[in-house]
């Protein structure tokens, strides 16, 4: 699968458990495959170990029992992670900060310069090149953090409820801006949210799950139309798809 | 009133208040000068023996800045050593803490003794073990203290050790280092005073601390108090430089550094 498309899965986790030293289990028998090109939510209440499998998939811990399989296409340096703080380095201009995973992967400024400002232009920082982390707005923080993730033409994006501390406006401009590039650039992307709007809004499938330990409770294909945008937000089909989850998530909690 | 104007008057006037009321009790008590001299006379005597002293101070403020230099190079190689081997920080940390809590005094000797032909080095090192712990502690702590998920980003790219270090580590160590640097800065100066006392005087090349004792021997008591002055200048000129070091290189994005809101 040359193209890292079609249905054949960018990786998967085969019977996936992760308990933590403190005698915790976060996650059992977590089965799923993400298929190439899909956007996938992770969806559900806090403290259900939705963020603990962002991680196994991203490689930063490894699982406690189960196994996590890769799919044909090489992962390495094509998977971008994006935290729930925008995590930016403080020293660092906004331009070093986009650079810093090129940095890391021997490129040279010159070579580079070109993918970054237009990486930077596609999320509307062109012109705070040169500011500081700290003389920016949480949104644009966050789009810095996006940029950074974005600018290595990732295979596998991993977002970690990446717009759960901004305000409603921010959020749903971000929402769409990221739809827009995923549209453009179709990376696989898996989601954690907490929020069943954002969730049904961005995916193209969404994965509910229970309270800890995580297991998936419900894997459901959202058959809305793309492109989507502001208006799909009051459409009848979307509400009604917002209330089908919403009901299935008081049932996991239950 | 303006907190600039504040900064700078409320200082003075204590000050200028301390000196009146000095000169007032040497006047009133008729102090003799052999036991406390008027503020005129020590800066008469300053004035005087000025450009001796200052050769003085000029040889205890090599011996300082040697010695802070000495610290930052050991002291920083010694914390980025700690950060990469933990068995390394593990054994030696216990021994950079001895080496800090026992009293200068009571090693100087000995160390005096040990380097008796090098005077230099022998003060160079009494005031480098005094200066050298803070570096080690603040900049430990602060190579620790890099952000979990920048840390994890950074594996996550592959990133190798040197890259975590020079990227990641240094940089956030930095201002911890400086917090570290400024309170080395003082400590060095009193490591070399410390020092030279303890070699007591002798020699030709005297620094500040030998001309304090061996006015102290003669009851040359304003040329005391004007050594004296001139170091506890010293100290808040390296103090003042350190700061300015500080703010020069972290204030465009370090929380410590910077303006208050408006």
């Amino acid at each position: 699968m040359a193209g890292g498309r079609g249905d054949a899965p960018i990786i998967a986790l085969d019977g996936v458990g992760k308990r933590f030293r403190s005698g915790v289990e976060a996650l059992a028998g977590i089965d799923l495959a993400i298929p190439a090109g899909g956007f996938v939510s992770l969806l559900g209440p806090s403290g259900c170990g939705k963020s603990t499998l962002l991680r196994i998939i991203a490689g930063l811990i490894p699982p406690t029992s189960g196994r996590l399989v890769r799919g044909a296409s090489d992962l390495s340096g094509r998977l971008g992670f994006v935290f729930q703080e925008a995590t930016l380095m403080p020293w660092a201009t906004v331009w070093q900060n986009v650079y810093l995973p090129l940095r890391l992967a021997g490129k040279r400024r010159d070579a580079v310069a070109a993918r970054i400002a237009e990486t930077l232009a596609s999320l509307g920082l062109a012109g705070f090149e040169q500011a500081y982390p700290r003389e920016l707005s949480g949104g644009m923080r966050m789009r810095v953090s996006i940029a950074r993730a974005l600018v290595t033409e990732p295979l596998l994006l991993l977002l970690d409820e990446p717009f759960a501390a901004l305000d409603e406006f921010t959020r749903f401009r971000l929402n769409e801006d990221l739809l827009r590039l995923w549209q453009r650039h179709h990376w696989t992307v898996v989601f954690v949210t907490h929020s069943v709007f954002e969730s049904v809004f961005l995916s193209s499938r969404i994965l509910v799950m229970t309270p800890r330990p995580g297991r998936i409770l419900a894997d459901l294909p959202i058959d809305l139309p793309y492109p989507r945008d502001g208006a799909l937000r009051t459409a009848p089909h979307y509400t009604e798809q917002c209330r089908r989850i919403s009901g299935l998530l008081s049932e996991a909690m239950a | 009133m303006n907190a600039r104007v504040a900064r700078i008057a409320a200082p003075l006037a204590v000050g200028l208040l301390f000196v009146l009321g000095w000169d007032l009790l040497v006047r009133l008590e008729r102090m003799p000068s052999y036991v406390l001299p008027g503020p005129l006379l020590v800066a008469e005597t300053l004035w005087r023996d000025g450009p001796s002293l200052l050769g003085s101070l000029l040889v205890t403020l090599r011996i300082t800045l040697a010695a802070l230099a000495a610290a930052v190079v050991l002291g920083g190689a010694l914390a980025i050593l700690f950060t990469q081997s933990r068995l390394l920080e593990l054994s030696l940390f216990p021994y950079a803490v001895i080496l800090q809590v026992t009293p200068i005094v009571a090693i100087a000797p000995l160390i005096i003794i040990w380097l008796k032909d090098r005077v230099f080095l022998s003060l160079l090192v009494c005031a480098w073990i005094v200066a050298f712990f803070p570096i080690v502690a603040n900049t430990s702590l602060g190579l620790n203290s890099a952000d979990r998920n920048l840390v994890d980003l950074f594996r996550l790219y592959g990133a190798s050790r040197w890259q975590m270090l020079r990227y990641l580590r240094l940089p956030t160590a930095l201002p911890y280092f400086l917090t570290g640097l400024r309170i080395s800065g003082g400590l060095a100066l009193i490591g070399a005073v410390v020092a030279e006392f303890v070699a007591g005087t002798g020699g030709t090349d005297t620094g500040l601390a030998s001309r304090i004792l061996e006015a102290g021997y003669r009851l040359q008591m304003p040329r005391l108090f004007a050594a004296l002055l001139l170091l506890a200048a010293t100290g808040i000129a390296i103090f003042a430089v350190l700061s300015w070091l500080s703010q020069r290189l972290i204030s465009h994005w370090h929380e410590s550094v910077l303006p208050p809101e408006e």
